[in-house]
């Protein structure tokens, strides 16, 4: 079994350290939130259509792929990135080693695998195909068939 | 014929590569059974209590000779030297070791074909009617349109992941051999009053348990709009369909709930912010160029003076298995592999060298599969059928069975299946041995049998004339029967005709109701139009009178 793991803080980009709150927490209290600068976390069953008008006062946005088959991450890290251009970073939390190409494409723009997968080498999943057939967040580096 | 091109076949390879890997890291335990099982779907493989399946993609039901020689080789060096043609445009093989299972699909790489998608949480591979581009009045051969909406769902990031399997059909012609209706997303091609082209779209068909026509969300989607509105759809059921429950994860429980208009209105609402993407319109430049390499290899031929031979048993096969083609000098050849005692959809690997051969001869070196898992040749002159069936009655390939009753269709059920409830094989065979005789045959006409081993509804008996599903009862076998299912000119799943008959009985009780048929049909009545106006009591009273 994985062990999944909650983390109520995060490193940015600038190597700061961001405290994390949930949806609902963010939503009671976005006065002070707000003004406070925190980040996000993104639970697969939240509404992220809730934060689509806040996005400018979230420092950084954790999206939580602990379900395997859940795929409704990918959906909200497209709607946050391509959709929504939301600028700051997009992190894939308990992520899955075999579905990092697919987070990827999708918007996310780092990730934290889950313990069980440590060691592994991330390459052959990150960037296991060099082409691909549609559209997306992001097709950096990718042969574009479509 | 359509090939696919070297950036496609490296894609495959990349494909396979990473499915070794994740194969062996289960092999070596660093992959735990649920994810792998997630994981093997997506790549066609399921592992069953005897041996494990691999589920092949054959798109648009189309194959080369040269794909279907791969096929055999696959069923000599990896399985037991058969193959099973499934009601979905697919080829499975039920006898295949694992550490093997990165090798045949090397091989089958080769020449295009690949088990991505074929089964699992995803866009399924699309089908489409396998006479597609050969008949009369088809608005457009839809073939380069599944092409390319089956390569833009090709591992997509965003929908990998769905809620449950997405299966989707597309038909161009007049009538619908695609069942489109009781697929998760169907598509007919359609003109609208300027004459542009474009798609009315289907959401939330199916069978199995909670059986129901998908109703049009969108009743023109002009085609260059179109991938967008998938993917709305998509979204819209990726984001609220029902994970939380395992019987409700298809998309047709969702549209239930939120009824039709407010499912089509939320996929709407979504499109609007999409459609104008120029990043997200069907490449039309691609488009067609797909349009001429599915174009057909032959011109009209004139064939004046051409008298076929007279033979009593060449005229029976003639009858049933020769179509008309809309290109003149040509005819579609149906090759039916009933026999009695062989399952159905199931074929040796030595009469797919045949066919192979056959089709180089005869039919430009093509083939195409059917629903009712039977091979047809799509260009056959009309001056060399004659010498086809000789050739096929020499490898015994000359069943006449083609559009009568003894074509039936049958899942694998309880001799391969896991899941079955009930055998479909046998009771096939046991039917075929009650209609064998080809005077009653021929009298009957054409009368579709599906059989299904369980509510997963693999041989589509919902959509039959006369549909027979397996179930358990105080542990022995019994079959319910559903009559006059039907796609061709509109959909309507079949009605259930009373309680569930058991083994014992089962083949009385198809008897009765094709006697019932005759009985009471008018001149070339058809199935469904004599149940519409006699009713299901007729059929009731005959079968538990
Ligand atoms: S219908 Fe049921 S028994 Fe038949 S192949 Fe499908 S899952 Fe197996």
């Amino acid at each position: 079994m994985d062990e999944i793991q909650n983390p109520t803080s995060l490193i940015n980009k600038d190597y700061e350290e961001i405290e994390l709150v949930t949806l609902d927490d963010w939503l009671d209290n976005f006065d002070e939130l707000s003004k406070k600068g925190v980040g996000l976390i993104i639970e697969p069953s939240d509404d992220v259509y809730l934060i689509r008008d806040q996005l400018e006062f979230i420092e950084l946005i954790a999206l939580d792929f602990k379900n395997f088959d859940d795929g409704r991450g990918y959906t909200q890290a497209y709607l946050l990135s391509k959709r929504w251009n939301y600028i700051g970073e997009i992190i894939g939390v308990n992520a899955h080693l075999d579905q990092l190409q697919f987070m990827l494409r999708s918007g996310i723009t780092t990730y934290q695998l889950l313990e069980s997968y440590k060691g592994s080498n991330e390459e052959d999943y990150s960037n296991g195909f060099s082409l691909c057939y549609q559209a997306a967040a992001n097709n950096n580096g990718l042969n574009l068939q479509y | 014929m359509y090939k696919y091109s070297e950036k496609d076949t490296q894609f495959l390879i990349e494909r396979v590569d990473q499915f070794e890997k994740q194969l062996n890291r289960h092999l070596s335990g660093e992959l735990d059974e649920d994810k792998f099982r997630s994981l093997r779907l997506r790549n066609g493989l399921y592992m069953e209590l005897h041996a494990h399946m691999l589920r092949i993609a054959i798109p648009y039901g189309i194959l080369s000779s040269e794909q279907l020689r791969a096929l055999a080789d696959v069923a000599d060096k990896y399985d037991r030297g058969f193959g099973h043609f499934t009601t979905r445009q697919n080829i499975q093989f039920n006898w295949i070791q694992l550490p093997e299972i990165a090798n045949l699909l090397r091989d089958l790489t080769d020449v295009g074909l690949h088990a991505i998608q074929t089964s699992g949480k995803a866009t399924r591979n699309i089908t489409a009617d396998p006479l597609s581009g050969l008949t009369e009045g088809e608005i457009e051969d839809a073939r380069p349109y599944c092409e390319l909406i089956r390569r833009w769902f090709n591992l997509h990031p965003e929908f990998s992941w769905l809620p449950g399997k997405f299966k989707i059909a597309i038909n161009g012609a007049k009538l619908d051999e695609t069942a489109l209706r009781i697929h998760d997303l169907g598509l007919r091609l359609v003109k609208n009053k300027k004459g542009e082209l474009g798609f009315s779209v289907y959401v939330g068909g199916g069978l199995g348990a909670a059986a129901m026509v998908g109703p049009e969300t969108a009743s023109f989607v002009p085609v260059e709009d179109i991938l967008s509105y998938l993917e709305s759809t998509m979204r819209i059921y990726n984001l609220k369909g029902r994970r939380d429950h395992q019987k409700k994860l298809r998309i047709k429980f969702l549209v239930r709930e939120l009824g039709a208009s407010e499912f089509a209105r939320l996929v709407d609402e979504d499109w609007q912010e999409t459609k104008d993407d120029p990043e997200l319109k069907l490449n039309l430049k691609e488009l067609q160029s797909l349009k001429e390499v599915f174009a057909l290899p032959i011109k009209p031929l004139s064939l004046d003076g051409f008298k076929d031979v007279a033979d009593f048993n060449y005229g029976i096969w003639k009858k049933n298995n020769v179509r008309n083609h809309k290109v003149s000098g040509y005819s579609i050849v149906n090759i039916s592999l009933t026999k009695p005692g062989a399952a159905p959809g199931d074929m040796t690997s030595e009469q797919m060298r045949v066919l192979a051969k056959l089709a180089d001869q005869y039919s430009s070196g093509e083939l195409r599969t059917t629903k009712r898992q039977t091979i047809v040749f799509p260009f056959v002159r009309q001056d060399q059928i004659h010498k086809l069936w000789k050739s096929l009655e020499e490898y015994g390939l000359d069943s006449p069975h083609q559009g009568t009753l003894a074509q039936i269709v049958a899942c694998p059920g309880r001799d391969y299946c896991d899941l079955a409830k009930a055998v479909s094989i046998p009771i096939a065979n046991r039917v075929q041995e009650r209609f064998n005789d080809m005077n009653r045959l021929l009298d009957i006409g054409d009368l579709n049998i599906n059989i299904s081993g369980c509510e997963n509804s693999c041989a589509h008996h919902h959509i039959a004339d006369i549909g027979l599903l397996g179930m358990q009862k105080k542990g022995e076998e019994y079959y319910q029967i559903t009559l006059a299912g039907e796609t061709l000119h509109e959909t309507n799943i079949g009605k259930k005709l009373g309680p569930s008959v058991s083994s014992d009985d089962i083949v009385d009780a198809v008897e009765s109701i094709v006697n019932v048929y005759i009985d009471n049909r008018k001149k070339n009545e058809k199935f469904t139009d004599v149940f519409k106006r006699i009713g299901i009591d007729a059929f009731k009273e005959k079968v538990y009178g």
